[in-house]
């Protein structure tokens, strides 16, 4: 076995946005009691992304690690609560449906609810799968129920996260770290040094001169991938062809009416739009495809729906969906943008963050970097990345917007094998296929196939031994459970109140 | 959809282990008479039926049937199993122990044995299995049933059992009987297809009966008399990874201690289990017929005998492989039907189980839709070819060279996925596996450090804490463990106690 001695000593986290943060704050917490050195480097002139963020439930888990109470951080982050993602128009003008964070209802019988529900709704019975779940009932009457139901942050039952302003969450984190020893530098990198013998990145030179080494980069730089991309070539998969939106418009807004506890995603003839509600603002963005729409379409579109007032000029974003070939490579780990990019339609950006320090926790490495280990993180964060892709994708293949070149051509085109083959066994028997490293749990995929019209041709043949009038027992029963649960609890703004002083206005 | 499209009728074949779990869950699960269940065993052909020995799943399955756990032991001749222990497999008068359970508890989110291996490398030479709860019962010969309260060190302890498989089959025989099963022993002379589409319509049987049904269930063992003989399925052979192709099994007279464990030993040719039931010990030598005769594999055997043996030793031949689909039309084949790896790590029974869960979780209707089979054989696919992963790991991890059988298991090329798991665990003392697999962290460890697989590396993070505290706080988790162990009953103490089978006259 090797000498401790080869142990990582210094890293250096090259950008200060959301990423580069919640690396700092995790890794403070974890190494820097062992004695490792972390410095964040973090460009003046370069604003960071910074809209409002919506995230999902392990978000907590996160927080949890960090040890962060979560009543101050929603104080500090001017956070919400999300109880789930309402789709509009997704399936034409007035549709809607929602993607709740808890399961529907429990059986039993271990057969799903949404199989008994197919059945009734066979012979007859027209109630929305939607009655069956907590969060969703919760999130209409815009109340949040009893916080001892949601102890365990993933919680088969009823889940929440949160949303927050993504900028004051950085700030935040930024305090926790230099509170336990990070070192900020606000400085511009000017230029990358690379070891002749093998390549790994030995220095970053700074604008003034300073040279700062490490053993372990973090590449938390965005798009660009100044370490990953622009000084190690790593390369890039591009996904458009099946997420062919490239462009983002993003303004804030004054809110208006009642606090939301859930995310709005609203199809528009070129993208779609986010409605992401803070306590002091509402954020909003139109994520579209520059084949099909110009930026001052895009904007006018953008700022023709909004609640209140905008609070800014909106602000434009280009990406290209897709990843790195690799995430760790040598010994440089890409985290945030600088990995990839996956448009926020699920809220997974901020928990990609988070996904990918997990596993760089799992997989610390010592100096060497050994390429079996960088394989192991790259085959398992590539993975999960990939199944998230493909439930995006779902979205956009479902669609039944209307007669748009956009969306003509997402119900036309080709998806990836995996994901076809979800389709086809929810399509054949309302059965969820399950992968290794996927993150939707069967609760999700269900909300968002039913919500989009894929119908399964059979039900689970053995709801078929149970009465008709048991499974309308079980039904009423459990709508009346949840029907209470939901309308005695909270609402968004009480609970607020409650948990950190939100005031309304 | 129409109502009438429903499974009206399965027709179990073959009244062994597979066949009378399969129909007991059937029959436990279809309510309201949703379908008729029949099984048909030949009074002619025996049950393999030698001493079983399964892993800790198995208590999710009787749990599933409501079986009261001390009756099935009683009616089963069982006892406790707490891991597996392997003689001369690394090298010669080499033992180690594969136990059930886990191996203490991650300190700051790194896994225990991370700080094991540290401590090795500062000169300490405590064993992996200081730190695991069922090993140190094991080692001890004591048992008590787990807690559930995650605090309590009492909770990690897993346990399985050994028990007799034909009086497993017995009992769930009468358990299906009871629950409207029926009976038919009879042998099968003939069976007839669909001209249409190829699926089975029916089974004749030597009294001219014919049997039909909608839905087939293969238990008829190694000759997959539906699944391979009427449907020519194909099978997958590993007999380049897995070389052994016979066993011969014999029960003997228990001497000493009831150990709650199942022993497995290298031989020349390949190895010996000792499976201590209540009753007598279940012994039995799988060897490679490349390598040696059938008289001196019973020979072997024979010398390797706890106690006096209780019949004529009995052979067995197959091939280690697996169909290529274990849901063929409306055929599912299960146990020996559906492939054959050998007992090593005690997975024969696991596979029937997860072969009966599946089917309930995917039950298809008269139409088969092909998407129900699909998936149905990736997961059962998934399943067999890791089982058989860690399997071949037992040989190929082996610096024995004394028998050509081992000098060709440690020269032989293995599967990617599992040379994979080797690569990472080399080099980082990490386990590589995925969310869904049987076997986990623990059970990986066990064998890699057991057959001498050493990490480069341990986690880094692991270095954190300072050197006194990590000694200090894994001397407690040892101490612990160890008063803990020392505190239960022994394993016949326990049995006495609570699920005590009647003496059985030879």
């Amino acid at each position: 076995m090797r000498d401790p001695s080869n142990r990582i000593r210094d890293i250096a986290i090259v950008g200060g946005g959301t990423a580069g943060w919640m690396a700092a704050a995790i890794l403070a917490r974890r190494l820097i009691p062992g004695g490792v050195g972390v410095r964040v480097i973090e460009s003046p002139e370069i604003g960071t992304i910074g809209v409002g963020e919506a995230t999902i439930p392990p978000i907590r888990l996160f927080n949890q690690a960090l040890g962060i109470d979560e009543d101050e951080f929603l104080r500090k982050t001017r956070g919400s609560i999300k109880l789930g993602i309402e789709f509009r128009g997704w399936q034409g003008p007035g549709h809607r449906y929602f993607h709740p964070f808890g399961a529907y209802g429990a059986n039993p019988e271990q057969v799903s609810i949404h199989q008994e529900w197919r059945r009734l709704r066979e012979l007859g019975d027209e109630t929305s799968l939607e009655e069956f779940s907590l969060n969703s009932v919760a999130a209409r009457l815009g109340r949040i129920p009893a916080a001892s139901a949601s102890d365990d942050p993933l919680s088969p039952v009823f889940g929440y996260a949160f949303h927050f302003d993504a900028s004051l969450y950085a700030e935040y984190l930024r305090g926790y770290s230099q509170a336990r020893g990070v070192v900020r530098m606000e400085r511009k990198i000017v230029k990358v040094d690379l070891r002749g013998e093998d390549g790994f990145i030995r220095a970053l030179h700074l604008d003034d001169g300073q040279q700062v080494e490490a053993d372990l980069f973090i590449d938390c730089s965005g798009f660009r991938g100044l370490l990953i991309e622009q000084a190690l070539k790593t390369g890039y998969e591009d996904w458009t062809h099946w997420l062919p939106c490239d462009r983002a418009a993003a303004v804030p807004c004054e809110s208006a009416g009642p606090l939301t506890p859930f995310t709005r995603s609203t199809a528009r003839s070129a993208g779609w739009q986010w409605h992401i509600p803070l306590q002091h603002r509402i954020g909003n963005g139109y994520v579209y495809s520059s084949r099909f729409i110009s930026d001052d379409e895009a904007a006018a579109m953008l700022l023709a729906n909004l609640d209140g007032k905008p609070m800014a000029e909106p602000r434009f974003l280009r990406f290209s969906t897709g990843r790195r070939k690799k995430f760790w490579n040598k010994n440089c780990v890409a985290l945030g943008l600088a990995s990839g990019f996956l448009e926020p339609l699920e809220s997974t950006s901020i928990h990609l963050i988070q996904k990918g320090l997990t596993h760089l926790l799992n997989f610390f490495p010592d100096r060497s970097c050994a390429p079996v280990v960088a394989a192991e993180f790259n085959r398992l964060a590539i993975n999960e990345y990939e199944r998230i892709r493909d439930f995006i994708i779902l979205h956009y293949k479902a669609n039944a917007y209307g007669d748009a070149p956009l969306w003509n051509d997402c119900r036309n085109m080709a998806v990836p094998e995996e994901l076809s083959y979800k389709i086809r066994q929810f399509t054949g028997s309302g059965r969820v296929v399950k992968y290794g490293g996927d993150l939707f749990a069967a609760t999700s995929w269900i909300a968002v196939l039913l919500g989009q019209d894929v119908w399964p041709e059979r039900y689970d043949r053995l709801v078929d031994q149970r009465d008709v009038s048991a499974l309308r027992d079980h039904s009423q029963q459990l709508r009346a459970f949840i029907g209470q649960a939901a309308g005695s609890a909270p609402t968004h703004e009480e609970y607020l109140a409650r948990r950190c002083g939100y005031a309304h206005g | 959809m129409l109502m009438d499209d429903r499974i009206r009728s399965i027709l179990i074949v073959g009244g062994g282990t597979a066949g009378w779990m399969a129909a007991a869950t059937l029959a436990r699960i279809l309510k309201n008479g949703y379908s008729k269940i029949t099984v048909v065993e030949s009074p002619e052909i025996g049950t393999i039926g030698v001493g079983e020995a399964t892993i800790p799943p198995i208590r999710a399955f009787n749990a599933l049937l409501g079986i009261d756990e001390n009756e099935f032991i009683r009616k089963t001749q069982a006892t406790f199993k707490l891991g597996i222990e392997f003689r001369n497999w690394a090298k010669l008068g080499h033992r180690y122990f594969h136990p059930f359970g886990k191996y203490g508890r991650p300190i700051d989110q790194v896994a225990m044995h991370h700080y094991w291996l540290r401590l090795r490398q500062a000169g300490h030479d405590e064993s992996l299995l200081d730190y695991s709860l069922s090993g140190t019962a094991a080692r001890l010969g004591r048992f008590m049933r787990p807690v559930e309260d995650p605090r309590l060190i009492l909770s990690s302890l897993a346990y399985a059992f050994q028990f007799d498989a034909s009086l497993y089959a017995e009992y769930l025989r009468g358990y299906a009987q009871a629950r409207g099963v029926l009976r038919i022993e009879r042998k099968i002379v003939d069976v007839e297809l669909r001209a249409e589409d190829g699926f089975i319509r029916a089974v004749r049987l030597d009294d001219g009966q014919q049997v039909e049904a909608d839905l087939f269930i293969d238990c008829s063992g190694f000759r997959g008399l539906l699944i391979e003989q009427a449907l020519k399925t194909g099978y997958e052979d590993w007999t380049h990874w897995l070389p052994c192709d016979r066993a011969v099994a014999v029960p003997c007279e228990i001497a000493g201690e009831l150990t709650p464990v199942t022993r497995s030993t290298a031989h020349e040719a390949g190895w010996q289990w000792r499976i201590p039931l209540q009753h007598r010990i279940g012994n039995g030598h799988v060897y490679c017929s490349r390598f040696i005769s059938d008289d001196e594999a019973a020979a072997t055997l024979m010398a390797n005998l706890d106690g006096k043996p209780k019949a004529e030793p009995r052979f067995l031949r197959f091939t280690t492989g697996r169909r290529k689909r274990l849901w063929n039309k409306n055929c599912i084949a299960l146990g020996l039907a559906g492939g054959f790896l050998e007992p090593l790590e005690s997975t024969s029974i696991h596979l029937i189980q997860s072969g009966i869960t599946q089917l309930a979780a995917i039950f298809p209707d008269r139409s088969f839709d092909p998407s129900d089979a699909d998936e149905y054989n990736r997961l059962q696919i998934d399943e067999y070819d890791k089982v058989r992963d860690f399997i071949i790991l037992h040989y190929k991890a082996t610096s024995r060279d004394d028998a050509p059988l081992w000098k060709y298991c440690g020269a032989m090329d293995i599967p990617p996925s599992l040379e994979h798991r080797i690569n990472v665990f080399r080099g980082s003392g990490r386990v590589a596996f995925e969310s869904q697999e049987l076997f986990t962290e623990p059970n990986w460890l066990s064998v890699f450090i057991g057959q001498g697989i050493w990490p480069r590396r341990y986690d880094p993070l692991a270095n954190i804490l300072p050197l006194e505290s990590v000694k200090e706080h894994m001397q407690r988790l040892r101490q612990l463990i160890r008063q803990t162990a020392e505190a239960m009953p022994t394993q016949a103490q326990f049995i006495a106690e609570h699920c005590r089978a009647p003496e059985i006259l030879a």
